[in-house]
């Protein structure tokens, strides 16, 4: 469903969507991602596919609240949402973080994980999104959507 | 994630200690759920099991569905179309 890889998709003729910053709070996730779905309508993207991106993006910015600002309020998130001339969209979101390493994240569909509580965002994000790539050590996700 | 799980969490948390271990979860009203709204229903799933009890999802949209079936935990749960027929189910 998605490739990692140092490649993708050619960056150079994106059109700015949408740029926002949120502060590190579970509180303000809401809000950026019905931005973003809002956004999506408009450009008529089907339901089913908005709904694809908004829960990856939800995901995405959990991770950055939890993991890479430790829900510290007094950081803060980017988040943006381009388009290329073809009707392909991406999302970025950026924090503050160190970043981690997206390829040791355990596979929550194992028999050891399927009861964790916890794990299994990025692996959904890789379901939704049709190519996600991370960059600045895994501070930085970029998904796409076809 | 936020005060939405934090609540449900509250919730079942408190039925639990109160010996209520068998949980019906009407979803009818819920557009989505993330991965923190799963881990804490596959969490509390297998706690109530090992107390004789289970957690039986009413209503799941089909997002919800879908989202289940993607982390690979829809068919851990019982699921109704309403809330008599999970209650029932516990008899």
């Amino acid at each position: 469903m998605s490739a990692e890889s140092s490649g993708g998709p050619e960056n150079n003729a994106l059109s700015e969507l949408l740029d926002v910053n949120m502060p590190a709070d579970a509180e303000a996730v809401a809000a950026v991602v019905d931005s973003i779905s809002e956004t999506l309508e408009r450009l008529e993207v089907p339901e089913q596919k908005r709904f694809e991106v908004a829960l990856a993006v939800q995901e995405a910015l959990a991770n950055a609240v939890v993991h890479g600002c430790g829900n510290d309020r007094s950081k803060q998130i980017r988040c943006r949402l381009k388009s290329d001339p073809k009707g392909r969209i991406v999302i970025i979101v950026t924090d503050p973080g160190p970043g981690f390493s997206p390829e040791l994240q355990p596979d929550p569909k194992g028999n050891e994980n399927l009861y964790a509580d916890h794990g299994r965002g990025v692996y959904l994000i890789r379901q939704l999104m049709d190519e996600v790539h991370f960059e600045r050590s895994g501070s930085e996700i970029m998904m796409w959507k076809y | 994630m936020g005060q939405a799980v934090d609540g449900l969490r509250q919730a079942i948390q408190e039925a639990v200690s109160a010996g209520d271990t068998r949980i019906v979860l009407n979803l009818a009203e819920v557009p989505m759920i993330d991965s923190s709204g799963i881990g804490l229903l596959v969490r509390f799933m297998a706690s109530t099991k090992q107390l004789g009890g289970n957690i039986k999802l009413v209503q799941p949209n089909k997002y919800a569905i879908q989202t289940l079936r993607l982390v690979g935990v829809l068919n851990l749960f019982e699921i109704f179309d309403n809330d008599d027929a999970a209650v029932d189910s516990f008899a």
